[in-house]
């Protein structure tokens, strides 16, 4: 045993050598990615998908071919067998990253690239094809960037051409997530520093988060906010233009249109109309000057659209209660000013807060409108108490005392009721914002987080300036109508526009949740008004009645735990039109096949405008329709818009890479694909 | 008492979104001056290289991209041309405290001295004015002034966008050219290129 030990550790020694150098080689990579063909067994003279799957570790972001201001794309170099030929690598739509002023275009979580792979044609079946791929990537976190590389082999095998159905689920995903080519032309210009493309994409079609993503170097200033408007059927950006972007003769790129959808397109130099209805400016960052405009013009507006909701119904009776209150304090400035701080800090901080929550459900990846809160039906059901309940205060029904939560502290006196009514101001004001703040708020949320807040912030000080004002010049308080009988009166008169905003949130309710949510939260309202007015009547009579509140509110709570949270009426598109036209499915296709009927195949997305003209212009017509109707000719659409992958690879086995595609099958005869531009008559011809 | 606070804070933070925004400098335009400490707490001025060419590099030592040019040599041999031919040579760090690179005067002494590089100062910029003030984007990010202060060159340091050691020697070296070119009295050909490498670790999240 003792000998054995020194010779033991010697051994180990030299294992620990041999093992060194290929633990380093093995070290995992910050991004894991994986080589997979999503058919082993691919048919000779056809196309096999190739994917490189990325796994990016927590924190840690990939690049798209296009990295932004830093970073770097990947390279691929593939080895592959005699006659082989590998397509580019495609890439998913990338997203935004904003780090110290700098853009980045990155992926931050698994994602794939595709790559389409040529088998050559007459390999008899069973021929091994080994084909392998060295990749550079750079992986980064927020911190720190690391050169990544690795090499991948897989061994194919001639075949049919199988696929396996997990595997084709999981290419499915991949593709969709892949930018859809626009089909269309865009263009370009260059004018005093401003970069602006216009690109055709029909008015019906949803573009919430239009942002250009630049495929060609030099076109633009990546960190700066683009400006996006929609005019007709054409989407413009403009964004500040790169020094050397006049000299460019063609830009390509991807628009973005939400977060996970794009288009991909070539844009020409040419005319880009002005105008159009602006969307909002997106991509925020510092761009020089660009940004301080942007949020001094969205803070002017927010600024605006605060005062504007001074005079709102659902704003207007506290507001009123306050300055009658903050008059009856007299001429003790001291006390008027306090009061007059203390209300716009109530007013800014629940702003401010407000902004802050929406801005975490942003960051959540939640898709969070301005009233975000409202599109929630259990919130909405909260206000129709919270209004109603005020309203049937004022209206006299009952009285607030001593006992409650936001009530009581509204009414106290000083500076502590004062800020609890900015708080209760600025939270009940938020339903009114939507129609005059849009564009503010809309930058609001795409810009960097202190600069959001800022809007959320000016929103709130407009709110309370008309209270500050009368805080501070005293002049305005003695011209304000003295306390008096009248304001019994006044109050009940101010319960109206209270009502009227319980109405309309009893609308909205009914909107996202169906007569029967409505409903309920009236019956919840009714349920309030009975108990409020039990406590009025012992009120009156001298005894404290709050519990009442207590079945109430469970009523409430109950409710709001069953409330539905979507609408009960469906809204489905337009069913067939007048062509009666059947959803687009294979087995569809092959089941009307064997009827021996004619077919006439469309496929068409949201934002195609080819494919919204021929619709308009040639497909959708009577006289096609008749012709149609005449020899049996059956109508299946394929709506693309959502980037279906069972109609993405109809296509693509149809030699197109998107839409639009027409399709005539006669009985007995192959398919025959139609021109991309289609008139009546062509389709008339086919019928006859 | 303290709702004034909070006011004034509400404020303070309305104004501090007019922050430095990143800017940048126009090629064949006056290259704007500045003024930086360096590595042993002298005080740098562009202005006072006036009549001589100069040249700018962004660095962060942590940056693979700034150790591949390190790591070769190419970055303290391209360094020693330009100083040869009497151009001052001005390394600036824009990283931030507490983010990677960022390196107090001491450990940047210590660094110059066993990377060998030839650089005639390093530049601490850990509030990022000047390179926010360049527009520097990456590091490597190179510039270069001609005696008469107008920028002739920005972008990365060669036309090999990688961090590949083995890829230098097939590079086209943009500043060594536009030294060249500057020295023989030609206008610069390329005049800009894409910077390539880290991002410039500037402070602040967004």
């Amino acid at each position: 045993m003792k000998t054995s030990m020194p010779l033991l550790r010697f051994v180990l020694l030299i294992l620990a050598l041999i093992a060194t150098p290929a633990m380093a080689q093995r070290a995992p990579t910050h991004i894991a990615p994986r080589l997979i063909a999503e058919s082993e067994v691919p048919a000779a003279g056809r196309t096999v998908m190739l994917a490189l799957a990325m796994s990016p570790e927590k924190g840690w972001h990939g690049y798209w071919a296009n990295p932004g201001d830093a970073g770097i794309g990947p390279e691929f170099k593939w080895t592959l067998p005699a006659g082989a030929k590998a397509g580019p690598a495609q890439f998913p739509v990338p997203h935004r990253l904003l780090i110290g002023g700098l853009m980045n275009y990155v992926y931050e979580g698994d994602y794939a690239h595709l790559i389409a792979l040529d088998i050559p044609a007459g390999l008899a079946p069973g021929t091994k094809l080994p084909i392998s791929l060295a990749v550079d990537w750079l992986a980064c976190t927020e911190e720190i960037c690391v050169p990544e590389s690795g090499s991948f082999a897989i061994e194919l095998t001639v075949g049919d051409g199988t696929i396996d159905g997990a595997r084709k689920a999981q290419f499915d995903r991949w593709r969709a997530a892949l930018p859809r080519p626009l089909g269309a032309d865009a263009r370009f210009q260059v004018k005093d520093g401003v970069f602006r493309i216009g690109v055709p994409l029909p008015a019906s079609a949803a573009a919430q988060d239009a942002y250009f993503f630049p495929l060609t170097d030099g076109a633009i200033d990546y960190a700066a906010p683009q400006t996006v408007r929609r005019d007709g059927d054409l989407l413009t950006i403009e964004v500040k233009a790169h020094g050397s972007a006049a000299s460019l003769q063609a830009v390509e790129g991807v628009l973005a249109l939400d977060r996970d959808t794009g288009l991909s397109f070539k844009a020409a130099p040419g005319a880009v109309a002005t105008g159009g209805a602006l969307l909002g400016s997106d991509g925020g960052a510092e761009g020089a000057g660009g940004l301080a405009g942007t949020i001094a013009t969205s803070f002017g507006l927010a600024l605006l659209g605060g005062l504007l909701l001074n005079i709102m119904p659902c704003v207007f009776p506290i507001l009123s209660l306050k300055a009658l209150s903050l008059a009856r304090s007299g001429e003790d400035e001291r006390t008027a000013r306090r009061e007059a701080l203390a209300y716009t800090a109530g007013v800014v901080l629940v702003c401010v807060a407000l902004g802050a929550a929406l801005l975490g459900l942003r960051a959540a990846g939640a898709a969070a409108g301005w009233a975000f809160q409202l599109q929630d039906p259990r919130v909405i059901l909260v206000l129709l108490l919270l209004v109603s309940g005020i309203a049937l205060n004022l209206a006299g029904l009952f009285e607030i005392g001593s006992i409650g939560v936001g009530g009581a502290l509204v009414s106290s006196g000083g500076a502590s009721g004062a800020f609890w009514t900015g708080a209760l101001a600025a939270f009940i004001a938020t339903p009114c914002t939507g129609p005059f703040m849009g564009a503010a708020l809309g930058a609001a949320l795409v810009l960097p987080a202190t600069a959001a807040l800022t809007i959320f912030a000016g929103l709130g000080i407009g709110l309370a300036l008309p209270f500050l004002l009368l805080g501070f010049v005293p002049a305005l308080r003695r011209r304000l109508p003295r306390p008096g009988g009248w304001m019994e009166t006044f109050r009940r008169l101010l319960s109206i526009p209270m009502f009227l905003t319980a109405l309309g949130l009893a609308w909205i309710l009914g909107r996202q949740s169906g007569v029967n949510g409505m409903t309920m939260g009236l019956g919840a309202a009714l349920a309030l008004a009975v108990a409020l007015w039990w406590i009025g009547r012992r009120q009156s009579a001298g005894r404290p009645g709050w519990f009442a509140l207590a079945p109430a509110l469970a009523v409430a709570i109950a409710l709001i735990v069953v409330l539905p949270r979507q609408p009960a009426q469906a809204s489905t598109a337009e069913a067939g039109g007048i062509l009666a036209a059947e959803p687009f499915s294979e087995t569809r296709l092959a089941a009307l096949q064997k009827e021996g009927r004619p077919i006439f195949v469309y496929f068409t997305a949201d934002w195609c405008l080819t494919c919204k003209v021929n619709e308009k212009g040639a497909i959708e017509r009577a006289e096609v329709a008749d012709a149609f109707k005449a020899k049996q000719v059956a109508v299946l659409v394929g709506d693309w818009t959502d980037g279906d992958p069972a109609i993405g690879r109809f296509i693509e086995s149809h030699g197109r890479s998107g839409v639009p595609l027409y399709l005539f099958y006669q009985p007995g005869a192959a398919p025959r694909i139609l021109p991309q531009v289609l008139t009546p008559s062509t389709l008339t011809a086919l019928a006859g | 008492m303290t709702l004034r606070y909070w006011i004034g804070g509400t404020v303070a933070a309305a104004v501090a979104v007019a922050a430095p925004l990143l800017a940048e400098q126009t090629t064949g335009a006056k290259a704007g001056n500045f003024r930086l400490n360096d590595a042993s707490g002298k005080v740098v001025e562009l202005s006072q290289f006036a009549g001589k060419t100069v040249v700018l590099e962004w660095h962060n030592p942590g940056c693979p991209f700034v150790q591949k040019h390190y790591d070769s040599g190419n970055m303290q041999k391209t360094q020693a041309a330009a100083r040869a031919q009497g151009a001052v040579w001005l390394t600036i760090n824009s990283g931030a405290p507490g983010k990677q690179g960022f390196m107090s005067g001491a450990e940047a002494q210590k660094l110059v001295a066993t990377q060998g590089a030839k650089s005639s100062y390093y530049l601490l910029d850990p509030k990022g004015v000047v390179g926010k003030g360049y527009g520097a984007k990456t590091t490597p990010h190179m510039y270069v002034i001609a005696p008469d202060g107008t920028l002739v060159y920005q972008g990365g340091i060669d036309d090999k966008p990688t961090a590949n050691k083995a890829d230098i020697a097939a590079a086209r070296n943009h500043v060594l050219a536009a030294l060249g070119e500057v020295k023989a009295g030609k206008p610069v050909s390329v005049k800009e290129a894409r910077p390539y490498g880290c991002s410039v670790k500037y402070e602040g999240v967004s």
